[in-house]
């Protein structure tokens, strides 16, 4: 008797939460866009992806308005000192010639925090420049070349800690991660996506998310293009064979 | 920023010498990626003749891991090789940015890699891609299928180097857009909730 209880208090539970997480990805789509004033500023967090990813995502971020879009969160795979560079190099030289959109981002700086080492960590960074913007580092879902029966183990720890960075410390300090998520793969920006995702389940502020396919990818979506697409806020691409007509997505050319 | 854009282009291509056409510089790169079978290709007779047609008297290789393992034996063929043709051969494995080498080139072939392919194009040189077979998911034909229809660049394969390279006609190269960052800074105030730009 008391078991039935017990088992159907579980069901009645589950079944708010899957009605709760449904409602969350289903309104996804209709989520009202936030009107905002000229001089309002905006909280953008973008995920650099190593390689090619970071390259595309500083191009895009060199065309904004960093007054505007301000205060700015750089997140980094462990271990990618080479993107960390390549976003200090963007901060420098659009705090050097704000009006600059098309910054050069191709060769990072070096030497720019003393360290002269490819092991110059975030913390490092922030410490010699007090600019209005943070590098956050987070664990890999998965390495190059790392065996698939692994990657869960890797993705759990990397879920946790984008967890711990967009849900835990929001929630506690009662602040907000970001108000924007720009993200352009590869894996693991499909689980800061998951974290996002989170905070909307638990209803507390959550960024929109905005995803944009790389310049290369022009026939076919990339994985986290693919796994990405029904979750975010605006998804978009570059080349325009990569939209089926009734799916969601919208192509603006190339960007880049 | 990073680049000094003042560098003059080194002395090779300096004063014209007498009444023949001026030299021309050659830049191969592979990337990061392994792409062995580009670095050889380039010392073969049939693309070292047709580099010279072109008027190529230096070439520069960057060939990661495949130059990292030369002997001694082989970087002296390579020059050799080259010499034969009266080309300077030069090769090395990385340098951290590639954008000098770039700018000097009056030609570049190259992987197909994205980021390559926009440096390279938007310095407006002539472009030569050859995707790597050798890579599993190859979405770099993709991209370079795509942009060699549009008639940004050209593209081969590294048996087809040589004609490629013999037959290719600058002028008929479509200039690439330069970067244009609008786009994405409308979409993402618009998507942020705010007012659109008054028209300048």
């Amino acid at each position: 008797m008391d078991l039935d209880l017990v088992s159907s208090c579980l069901c009645v539970c589950l079944a708010g939460i899957l009605w709760r997480v449904s409602s969350v990805v289903l309104a996804r789509h209709r989520k009202p866009r936030p009107t905002r004033r000229h001089s309002e500023h905006c909280h953008l967090a973008v995920f650099l992806g190593s390689g090619g990813h970071t390259s595309e995502a500083l191009m895009l971020l060199s065309a904004l308005d960093f007054d505007r879009y301000s205060p700015r969160t750089y997140v980094i795979s462990e271990g990618d000192a080479l993107s960390a560079r390549k976003a200090t190099a963007l901060e420098l030289s659009k705090a050097a010639n704000p009006d600059n959109s098309t910054v050069r981002i191709s060769s990072p700086i070096s030497g720019y925090c003393g360290c002269l080492n490819r092991t110059c960590t975030a913390s490092c960074l922030k410490g010699r420049l007090r600019e209005p913007y943070t590098i956050l580092t987070i664990p890999r879902a998965r390495r190059v070349h790392q065996p698939i029966y692994t990657t869960p183990v890797t993705a759990t720890r990397s879920l946790l800690a984008c967890i711990y960075h967009v849900t835990l410390i929001p929630l506690v300090a009662r602040t907000s991660f970001a108000d924007v998520l720009v993200l352009n793969g590869p894996g693991t920006c499909f689980i800061l996506c998951l974290a996002v995702l989170l905070n909307q389940i638990l209803g507390i502020h959550s960024p929109r998310v905005v995803y944009v396919e790389s310049f290369a990818r022009v026939r076919s979506l990339s994985l986290s293009g693919k796994l990405l697409r029904p979750l975010v806020d605006r998804f978009v691409v570059q080349w325009p064979g990569l939209l089926e007509a009734d799916r969601r997505g919208e192509c603006l050319g190339w960007l880049v | 920023m990073s680049g000094p854009p003042s560098t003059p282009p080194p002395a090779e291509s300096g004063p014209a010498t007498e009444s023949s056409p001026r030299k021309k510089h050659a830049f191969v790169t592979v990337g990061s990626t392994r792409f062995d079978a580009l670095v050889q290709a380039v010392q073969t007779d049939a693309v070292l003749a047709a580099l010279r047609t072109r008027g190529v008297s230096s070439l520069t290789v960057q060939g990661g891991e495949a130059v990292r393992e030369f002997n001694a034996e082989q970087l002296q063929a390579a020059t050799a090789g080259g010499a034969r043709y009266g080309i300077d051969v030069e090769a090395w494995a990385y340098k951290p940015s590639l954008q000098e080498d770039y700018e000097r080139a009056d030609l570049v072939i190259s992987h197909a890699g994205s980021g390559t392919i926009l440096d390279v194009l938007r310095l407006r040189k002539p472009l030569v891609v050859i995707p790597n077979p050798s890579l599993l998911d190859n979405h770099q034909q993709e991209l370079a299928d795509a942009l060699a229809d549009l008639g940004h660049l050209k593209t081969c394969t590294v048996d087809t180097l040589a004609q490629t390279v013999e037959s290719l006609d600058e002028a008929s190269l479509v200039p690439f857009p330069q970067f244009d960052g609008s786009r994405f800074r409308e979409m993402l105030d618009e998507e942020m909730g705010y007012p659109p730009e008054p028209p300048k």
